[in-house]
């Protein structure tokens, strides 16, 4: 360590964000994680053994591993550890064989939600510096690694939340939603303000209402997982596309077939017809002209129609399933939890209240970089819509800007990466033997959470 | 022949004895209906993991060993001490992992000082508005109406029809 610029320690920097649905992992310094997997451990229903899942990145042309009914294990509940045993179980699955590191001779970045409490971060601690004996430890937070990276791009987006050198991030992932102030890379936790609904509750969400209105399938986590990422999108009026979702045929821009898999011929679900599945695409806003072509057109070609559908609800029995408004309603749950029975407001005064609980001064600054975040970002149009649902709720003279991230999964990541990368990460880490002197309790409070 | 034949009946019979009044007052209270909507959203968080079918397992084999002579013996050669059930389900009670809830209520925050930020401070609160839209349990429309039986939404006499013969009643009870 005597020159601050020796390669080869950063890059045996582990950076893991550590997330409920998925783990992000890689080294130090890369753009991006060399592995991603399921944070879980699976049963398919032919075996018996619990295994870990094949990383998201393997090529497709391997053996696809048959996930129908499998049963899942998380070591992370509500976005917590609650399970060590589980967690060391599948890391050291990800340090040996995945990312072939030895945690002996480098460092982890992990991530760690906001507010962990103690005993899980004593559990945390436990398993990196005693059973995987690593040199030294950081952990971060979510929101400040997003923020980080945000601020580290350079452009029309990144050059704002650089030069006020804050920003809100928006982090709606697999657990949980968060909306965070970070200023200067430090995440104010007094603001910080978390709905209890994230992409895991959505997906059963999901699963219950396929359940009740067509095939059964509250065992295929997977498959639905699936049916949310390709099927679902943000409305941007819901009274309006409730009705439309509600009419036959052509004019129904909504109705969209999913085939589930039979184990014979594809392992996996897809949707039946792309093409239909993006009609969504032509409403856009108020009152839309399209529609009215379509009617036209609908008026001649009613008749055949009519066939056509009554074909397709007997094939609907057999193994595919019809998703009309269940597309748009399920990540409506999000900008409105009372729907669902959930005492918690939406996602957009969530935003305000976290940018109320700061400074007034960080106000205007805070509206104008926030930041999206997390999987569930990925459904189309939820910028646009949380955009709307905030104005409203926003002084005029504050201007409201979203950066969505290129790629919202892997930005907490590649903002660790960044971190990993920087030359005083080795100074801000715990050593373990730091840790074995002072303790969990003591070394946590250098991260500031 | 006959045993089959007559124990589920009893069986049966019992049950609708014994569930009949505490139907009754599920009725009676509201709040069965904010525990079931509770307990729906609690559903939310689920995996559907197979973590009961070890319980099952170990359950299986406490009521085997009268009569699986081979299991009997493999469990001698094994063990030396035969472990009493409870110390079995104490043990099985630290094994099993806790649930955040579990964790939660042991961290005990409501204890922390005011100004320090937490789990529980962090929640987002309830919406400013009380409105709450109504979406048809059965077709996901908008619901105009309420079963009368059990709370839950439906939009027209068919959803209702439907409501009626497939789930009613179904958390309450």
């Amino acid at each position: 360590m005597s020159s601050s610029f020796s390669y080869p320690d950063f890059s045996n920097v582990v950076v893991l964000d550590n997330g409920g649905g998925l783990i992000k992992a890689g080294l130090g310094g890369e753009r991006n994680p060399s592995t991603v997997l399921p944070n879980c451990l699976l049963r398919p229903i032919s075996s018996k053994k619990w295994i870990t899942p094949p990383p998201a990145t393997t090529n497709p042309n391997s053996d696809p591993l048959d996930l129908t009914s499998a049963a899942v294990r998380r070591p992370l509940d509500r976005g917590y550890l609650i399970n060590p045993d589980l967690q060391r179980d599948i890391w050291a699955h990800l340090f040996t064989t995945l990312l072939r590191v030895t945690p002996s001779h480098s460092s982890l970045l992990l991530t760690e939600p906001l507010f962990t409490l103690p005993s899980i971060q004593r559990a945390t601690d436990e398993i990196v510096f005693e059973d995987f004996n690593f040199k030294s430890l950081y952990v971060a937070d979510s929101p400040s690694l997003a923020h980080l990276y945000e601020a580290s791009r350079s452009g029309p987006t990144g050059r704002l939340v650089s030069k006020a050198q804050c920003s809100l991030v928006v982090d709606c992932g697999f657990s949980f939603t968060h909306a965070a102030p970070v200023f200067q890379n430090f995440t104010l936790n007094y603001a910080v303000k978390r709905i209890d609904l994230g992409g895991k509750a959505l997906t059963n969400y999901l699963k219950e209402l396929v359940s009740y209105r067509a095939v059964n399938v509250m065992d295929e986590t997977f498959l639905i997982d699936d049916v949310k990422e390709n099927l679902c999108f943000v409305s941007l009026d819901v009274p309006r596309d409730l009705h439309i979702a509600r009419k036959t045929g052509r004019d129904n821009l909504y109705r969209c077939t999913y085939v589930l898999p039979d184990g014979v011929t594809h392992t996996k679900g897809f949707v039946k017809d792309p093409e239909q599945a993006k009609r969504y695409l032509s409403v856009t806003h108020g009152d839309t002209p399209q529609l009215e072509a379509n009617k036209k057109e609908m008026d001649q070609i009613e008749v055949t129609e009519r066939s056509e559908n009554r074909k397709r609800e007997v094939d609907f029995s057999k193994n595919e399933f019809d998703l009309t408004n269940e597309r748009f309603l399920v990540p409506e749950m999000l900008f409105r939890p009372a729907d669902l029975g959930m005492n918690q407001a939406g996602l957009a005064e969530c935003i305000v209240r976290a940018i109320n609980a700061c400074h007034p001064h960080l106000h205007p600054v805070l509206y104008e970089s926030i930041i999206l975040t997390g999987g569930c970002t990925l459904f189309p149009r939820f910028a646009e819509r949380l955009e709307r649902e905030l104005r409203p709720l926003v002084a005029d003279d504050y201007q409201v800007n979203i950066t969505t991230q290129e790629d919202p999964i892997l930005g907490v990541w590649r903002g660790g990466s960044l971190l990993a990368s920087s030359p005083d990460f080795e100074a801000m880490c715990v050593t373990k033997a730091e840790y074995e002197e002072l303790g969990s309790a003591r070394c946590r409070r250098r991260f500031f959470h | 022949m006959d045993d089959d034949n007559s124990n589920p009946f009893r069986r049966m019979s019992s049950r609708t004895r014994k569930v009949a009044p505490r139907m009754a007052a599920a009725l009676a209270s509201s709040d069965n209906r904010t525990h079931a909507a509770l307990a729906r959203l609690e559903a939310l968080e689920n995996d559907n993991a197979g973590i009961e079918q070890i319980e099952i397992n170990e359950d299986s084999d406490a009521s085997l060993d009268d009569d699986d002579q081979g299991y009997m013996q493999k469990r001698q050669s094994k063990g030396t001490k035969r472990k009493t059930r409870q110390a079995k389900a104490l043990e099985n009670a630290r094994k099993a992992p806790r649930t955040f809830l579990e964790l939660l209520n042991e961290a005990s925050l409501e204890s922390l000082p005011p100004h320090v930020p937490s789990y529980l401070k962090a929640a987002v609160g309830p919406p400013s508005s009380t409105s709450r839209r109504h979406f048809c349990t059965v077709c996901g429309y908008a619901a105009s109406y309420t079963c009368v039986k059990c709370g839950m939404r439906f939009c027209s006499g068919r959803c209702q029809n439907i409501h009626n013969d497939t789930r009613c009643l179904k958390f309450v009870a």
